[in-house]
């Protein structure tokens, strides 16, 4: 499965699309995505969970997994439009309090204009 | 004269002379009472104490009796003391009780490295993996009897939970309370639902959770506000009531007499809660702590508290009291953030910069070193240690690396990180292996353990630490609890096969570690309470000497954070009375005269014992 990867603003900030499932499956697929995407040098990211309707912890895991090299570069991890199942999930393990979320696309991507 | 095996008769025998209460203790007592009830009161409590301590008396064994006439407190602990901290069910196997199980594998395998085992709390309970106690007097017949328990103290010290602060919303006590039972009126803290706490109180009181303070239940008079400091089905109980004191004193003794060696006082810095202040470390909280260590100093002499405060450790070690008047040991919670830090970054400045404030208590207390526990990598302890960069630093890499993040609510009405839930193992390794053959993963592993096993203080290891277990994530959204991923119930034939595949990381991991407690154990330089001195050497490494008193002679210990190797000189002070040395992991003789540098590999451990030179 390929995760297609837009840019916004300038290309200072790539949106990552999440499927229907985000597991074990395909998590470490994100992973390696989330880190060409980092090496690029671009560290604002926004995940894309408007067609997500179920997460595993493995696919928990590739979220965040480059968020210290973002954060330490000045950006950040930034989710939009995330269903009522995966906001039960991201209130569980209490990532809705590390990762800001936004109700749409356009305003998550927007969030990284404003700071 | 070691302990004996009979400890405690099944019944109290009243044909012997009946406990004396010594006149110094029985107005230490006094005093204290007076200071929590007032003098009147206090007058009134004071028999009902010195009745439970008569009675506790009466269990005692003569043989304990006149094992106690010898008993030196300051030999309470030595540098053979190594606490095995465990649920009393984290191993599973067939359909045996699983106390009898968790006493096979003890047997079999670790009672040559610890001699202490912490069970934690094995009551019934309804929530919080036993920290809701429905029950303090009886053991989960779930996890099998106090037979059990009595079983596992015939061959380990043991240690057991003191949950004081609060009890189960389903308990008896509890559900009396509800019901309107006078004799339970006043166990809690209550308020009538139309008369709040004004907002200022509220903002004043310290939170370890982003829970409300209180919850509402129905009871037989309507509906009442109760104060439930960790979750609603935990209620606080109310120490202001002297009948919760006098109760929660009997438990404690019935603890001693059940074969407790050591009672952990569970978040004791909320006990006493008096509204207008912050609810924490209050005078009568250190009073109430006060109050069990005269009771033990006069009737069981042999058992220690050990306060679990996690909160900044200028605070935490408050909880020393004088150093022979309150914990005979205490957390040392910043030491595993510490830590943490140390071998994620690389860097040991803040390590160091802490440990050298690090300096003995008394001969009678010392430091609780442990690095993991069923809870997670507090932050409070490392408040004014790290600053709020590098906190955040850990946060994040306790993300990538797989594990979770609890919060607390401030008095700002915010949230902030209060604690890192993940596995040692996986803190220390990452979530993704791919980079690290085994044996560098088990080298830095074992690492990190050394600080802990050779810092001064009695260390702990938690089972999922020992064993090395990575993080159970998918338990944390079964169980809907953070803290669930290091909490992972183990099955005892798999567990078994690990132990005996050597080349299995756990096994890897056991082995490593029983090497490094023999050599703990065999040296007097480890003592709990042998003098230590923090050297800054180099940045990758963490440094320290131990030193028993009375002796010229020390053990250099230095630790690499890093993979690696680095060259380091011993610093002059030490060479000054001999340049001959003995490494006590590789068990080789170096001689400093010929050459001044030493070499010490990634993630090396290295113990150098200065050797005498020979008249």
């Amino acid at each position: 499965m390929a995760f297609d990867v837009s840019y916004a603003l300038d290309r200072t900030v790539a949106v990552i699309e999440i499927p229907e499932r985000l597991d074990a499956g395909c998590s470490n697929e994100l992973k390696d995505k989330i880190n060409e995407i980092v090496n690029e040098s671009i560290y604002n990211i926004v995940i894309n969970l408007s067609n997500t309707n179920f997460i595993d912890s493995s696919g928990l895991g590739a979220l965040v997994s480059k968020i210290s090299v973002c954060k330490a570069n000045g950006g950040d991890i930034k989710l939009a439009a995330p269903g009522k199942r995966v906001f039960e999930i991201l209130q569980i393990t209490h990532l809705d309090k590390v990762l800001n979320y936004y109700h749409d696309l356009e305003e998550a991507i927007n969030s990284f204009a404003t700071g | 004269m070691n302990k004996p095996v009979n400890q405690h008769n099944l019944e109290p025998d009243y044909n012997r002379p009946l406990f004396e209460v010594p006149i110094d203790i029985k107005r230490k007592i006094i005093n204290i009472l007076t200071l929590l009830y007032g003098s009147e009161a206090s007058r009134r409590i004071y028999p009902e104490l010195e009745r439970i301590m008569k009675v506790y008396y009466a269990y005692k064994c003569e043989d304990l009796i006149e094992w106690e006439k010898s008993f030196d407190k300051s030999e309470m602990f030595s540098q053979e003391d190594v606490i095995l901290i465990t649920y009393g069910d984290i191993i599973q196997k067939n359909s045996r009780k699983p106390l009898k199980v968790l006493a096979d594998f003890c047997r079999d395998y670790f009672s040559n490295s610890f001699n202490t085992i912490h069970i934690l709390p094995f009551f019934p309970y309804s929530s919080d993996r036993g920290f809701s106690v429905k029950d303090f007097e009886e053991v989960d017949h779930n996890l099998g009897t106090w037979s059990d328990i009595e079983d596992i103290g015939i061959d380990f010290k043991l240690m057991f939970d003191g949950v004081f602060n609060h009890i189960s919303a389903k308990s008896k006590w509890f559900q009396e309370f509800l019901n309107g039972n006078p004799d339970y009126k006043n166990f809690f803290i209550v308020l009538s639902t139309n008369e709040m706490v004004s907002e200022d109180h509220l903002k004043l009181i310290v939170r370890p959770r982003t829970s409300p303070l209180f919850t509402e239940f129905q009871t037989i008079e309507g509906p009442k506000l109760v104060w439930t400091t960790f979750s609603p089905d935990q209620v606080d109980l109310n120490f202001h009531n002297p009948k919760v004191l006098v109760k929660m004193i009997d438990i404690f003794l019935t603890y001693v007499r059940r074969g407790a060696d050591m009672i952990r006082l569970d978040a004791v810095t909320y006990l006493w809660e008096e509204l207008g202040t912050d609810c924490v470390h209050l005078k009568q909280t250190h009073a109430i702590i006060k109050l069990f260590r005269v009771i033990l100093d006069a009737v069981a002499p042999y058992v220690a508290l050990i306060t679990e405060t996690n909160v900044p450790h200028e605070q935490n070690i408050q909880y020393f009291g004088n150093g022979y008047d309150e914990a005979q040991m205490v957390y040392n919670f910043a030491l595993p953030p510490l830590v943490y830090h140390s071998f994620v970054t690389g860097r040991t400045n803040k390590l160091t910069k802490w440990a050298k404030t690090i300096k003995r208590v008394s001969e009678q207390a010392t430091y609780f070193n442990f690095l993991d526990s069923h809870d997670g990598i507090g932050l409070l302890p490392v408040k004014g240690l790290l600053d709020n960069d590098e906190m955040d630093f850990l946060v994040y890499q306790t993300l990538e690396r797989g594990g979770y993040i609890s919060y607390r609510t401030e008095s700002d009405g915010s949230e902030s990180p209060y604690e890192l839930n993940i596995t040692w193992y996986s803190a220390i390794n990452g979530s993704d292996e791919s980079g690290d053959d085994q044996g560098r993963r088990v080298k830095r592993y074992i690492a990190s353990r050394a600080i802990a096993l050779f810092f001064m203080g009695v260390p702990g290891v938690y089972f999922h630490g020992l064993i090395g277990s990575k993080n159970d994530a998918e338990a944390v959204l079964k169980e809907k609890n953070t803290r669930s991923i290091n909490r992972e119930v183990i099955d005892g034939q798999t567990l078994k096969e690990k132990l005996e595949d050597k080349s299995s990381i756990s096994a890897q991991i056991v082995d490593n570690l029983n090497e490094l407690i023999g050599i703990r154990k065999n040296e007097t330089f480890f003592h709990p309470n042998a003098h230590q001195y923090v050297y800054e050497i180099s940045e990758k490494l963490f440094a320290f000497v131990r030193k028993p008193d009375d002796s010229d002679e020390f053990v250099f210990c230095v630790i690499n954070v890093t993979g690696d190797a680095e060259v380091f000189k011993m610093p002059d002070e030490l060479t000054g009375k001999t340049k001959i040395f003995y490494e006590l992991v590789s068990k080789r003789s170096m001689d400093l005269e010929k050459n001044n540098e030493i070499e010490i590999g990634g993630y090396g451990i290295m113990l150098m014992k200065s050797i005498k030179k020979s008249a």
